[in-house]
């Protein structure tokens, strides 16, 4: 019996074949929170440009982007807000991509790359690559994320038994979690040992977008882009995997490849936004609820509105990492896991029994 | 050798004249390996360090007979080390096994479920936020952490009694939000986290008796008081309806055994830092030498337990002196093989 924890609250379509068809569209909310999440994201732009060390008025921001110049302000609001805020939203969105995929394809409410170890495994390879080659640019350090991330991700889903129809979320996420903190203990105890005082290597420890440029924004553009097409193309799979494996190997889907290209397009979000950002944590679980619980369970609706959320998200923690502590900064990753370990609890809460 | 005498003494090797080994044999031949090893790894914690001293000026240094060299830094630096080694090793592995019983999850163990998490943030948080108070406190601090954050992970998974499913999930929930507190207290006060993050990362560097003493109680009064419990986790194994009916009162079981399982891993958390696996690992270590039943394989698991950390903080003080590793490093590089070795074995069996 494979478990469908993603669809459960979907009712009764998971069971009776009657609802063997395309997962009803709520038209009305998807329209409402799509809209809602656009105005969250300009109102977070404009917030996010405006506010630290110096404040700008919206006059200032809206000349130094329409006009330019080369004011202290323009350069301001060029080389540090702007970026750091696209850079939110574009890891924002990738997380939680990449979280929606991933409960999809492990059929697990509790299956984020942040629990699965994913992200520890492109962060483990990233801190190795510096420490043993310093000087490496984000460009070179995406492919080496990507693969930290998928050889952890198959480590943890080939051990949790994963592809032969039996998938404990518990012990799915337990695996996960102890390779998580093996790996981070390692990486600990390697920025003990290369030099306790750079604090820059505690940005592998905990993510944030602190420090983001263009650049980063121009590494991880791409992946994100070819991420979210990617995952439009399967959503019409990944809807018909959430009725059940059974099920859905009767309608003639290849389940098994259908995890294998999710899988992938995960490890290319999760792995890219890992390389500029750090291992955010939580984007990728909380915000597919969020999402799933508004608008329902179509991929089709439930994919892009979990990109604009998740980018909502990592917005406006890294709006309130720069409040909770100022004059200096919080990363942005402790403020989601902050907000995010609270609703892990409540899902934990959810779980039946392991009877 | 106090510290022996508390760990029952392993099974004498039998005579071995027949070449073939039963399964039997075999497994009291590797017990009695564990029992040398230990005897080995402990006379040998005692000769390495900064400078490496001979069996003989070990023996002189012990025995107090004024002959040989380095008694003072024997009896000053590596015994209080090799003593402390002992306890933690026993503490940590009998509260990993008693932790994997009543979760009823072989990967269960007190840095998984939070325990760990918490009693760092707490200790950190004294260390940064009352820099005055004696460091003392960090002990008293983290034990209070650890306690406290399996009250939150206890009420928190509460739902008509306590699932272990839920337990362990809701564990991994707490300990993540404590990690997040720690990372935030690191980066919130950058100029003292070199020390916090000594501490995290485990390391036995420069302790001395008053660390040993301070867990050697909390050592010899709980572990006999779990393996007091040992017979009614056997029975807890056995699944909550089947333990129920055999009249096992299913909950107050599992919260007693549970809170004086996480007071063991907390007192030694305090005092030794965060030491990775040793919780983890040595219970599967054991179970796989003598067996399920918790009375037997909970002392044997304190006995891999001590072995894992006399090997581990022996390397790490001899591997590149007189710099030290931290031993909480060694003790998951040896770990995580031997874990993940353990996750595609019990993968193949498909879950439980």
């Amino acid at each position: 019996m494979t478990r469908t924890v993603g669809a459960v609250k979907a009712g009764p379509a998971a069971a009776a074949p009657a609802a063997v068809r395309k997962p009803q569209v709520r038209y009305g909310a998807s329209t409402v929170v799509a809209v809602a999440a656009l105005a969250l994201v300009a109102v977070g732009i404009g917030w996010s440009v405006a506010i630290g060390p110096t404040h700008l008025g919206i006059g200032t921001i809206v000349r130094s982007v329409l006009v330019g110049g080369d004011s202290t302000d323009a350069a301001i609001v060029h080389g540090i807000r702007l970026p750091r805020v696209i850079l939110a939203a574009l890891v924002g969105a990738s997380c939680a991509v990449a979280g929606v995929i991933m409960q999809a394809v492990t059929a697990n409410s509790l299956g984020a790359p942040e629990i699965l170890g994913v992200n520890a495994g492109a962060a483990f390879v990233a801190v190795a690559s510096l420490t043993f080659a310093t000087g490496l640019s984000s460009v070179s350090l995406v492919p080496l994320a990507m693969i930290g991330a998928a050889i952890c991700g198959i480590l943890v889903m080939v051990t949790a038994g994963l592809g032969r129809g039996r998938t404990d979320p518990v012990r799915i996420v337990l695996a996960g979690v102890t390779l998580t903190t093996v790996i981070f203990s390692v990486m600990q105890a390697m920025i003990i040992l290369v030099d306790p005082s750079t604090s820059s290597l505690f940005h592998w420890l905990v993510g944030g977008v602190n420090v983001g440029t263009w650049s980063d924004s121009r590494t991880i553009l791409p992946w994100t882009v070819i991420g979210l097409v990617g995952a439009m193309a399967i959503a019409g799979k990944l809807n018909i995997l959430g009725l059940g494996e059974d099920l859905a190997r009767g309608l003639g889907i290849r389940v098994g490849q259908v995890r294998v290209l999710g899988s992938v397009l995960v490890i290319i979000l999760a792995g890219a936004s890992v390389a500029v950002a750090g291992p955010i944590t939580f984007v990728g679980l909380v915000v597919p609820h969020i999402v799933r619980k508004l608008v329902g369970i179509n991929h089709y609706v439930l994919i892009p509105l979990c990109a604009l959320v998740g980018a909502d998200m990592l917005i406006y923690a890294d709006i309130a990492s720069r409040y909770i502590n100022p004059p200096s900064e919080v990363p942005s990753g402790v403020v989601t896991a902050f907000i995010g370990a609270p609703f892990f609890i409540y899902l934990a809460r959810r779980q039946k029994g392991d009877q | 050798m106090t510290a022996i005498a508390t760990a029952p003494a392993p099974a004498p090797a039998p005579a071995v004249r027949t070449r073939h080994l039963t399964p039997e044999r075999r497994r009291r031949m590797l017990l009695a390996g564990v029992g040398v090893a230990c005897v080995v790894m402990t006379l040998v914690s005692l000769m390495v360090g900064a400078v490496t001293y001979s069996p003989a000026d070990v023996w002189h240094a012990v025995t107090g007979s004024g002959q040989g060299e380095g008694g003072f830094v024997i009896t000053h630096f590596h015994l209080p080390r090799m003593l402390l080694c002992w306890v933690v090793g026993i503490g940590l592995a009998v509260s990993g096994g008693v932790m994997q019983g009543v979760i009823r999850n072989p990967l269960a163990a007190p840095n998984i479920v939070g325990v760990t998490h918490g009693a760092g943030l707490a200790a950190i948080l004294v260390v940064h936020v009352l820099p005055t108070m004696p460091s003392s406190l960090i002990p008293v601090a983290a034990f209070a952490g650890g306690q406290l954050s399996i009250v939150v992970v206890y009420a928190a998974a509460y739902r008509r009694g306590a699932s272990p499913a839920r337990l362990a999930l809701v564990g991994v929930a707490v300990g993540a939000l404590c990690n997040a507190g720690i990372l935030f207290l690191l980066v919130r006060y950058p100029l003292n986290s070199s020390a916090a993050l000594t501490w995290l990362a485990g390391s036995l560097y420069a302790r001395d008796m008053s660390s040993f003493w301070q867990i050697l109680p909390w050592v010899a009064v709980l572990v006999p008081l779990l393996l007091h419990y040992a017979h009614r986790l056997d029975t807890l194994g056995l699944g909550d309806d089947l333990a129920a009916g055999l009249g096992e009162p299913v909950e107050r079981t599992r919260l007693i055994t549970l809170f004086l399982s996480v007071t063991l891993a907390s007192a030694v958390v305090a005092s030794a830092g965060t030491i990775g696996f040793v919780g983890l690992v040595a219970p599967h270590i054991a179970r796989r030498l003598v067996g399920g039943r918790h009375l037997t394989y909970l002392p044997v698991a304190g006995l891999v337990g001590a072995l894992l950390m006399l090997v581990a903080d022996t390397i790490a003080r001899g591997a590149d002196p007189p710099l030290e590793l931290p031993c909480g490093l060694i003790t998951s590089v040896i770990g995580a093989p031997y874990f993940l070795y353990l996750l595609t074995k019990t993968g193949k069996a498909g879950g439980r």
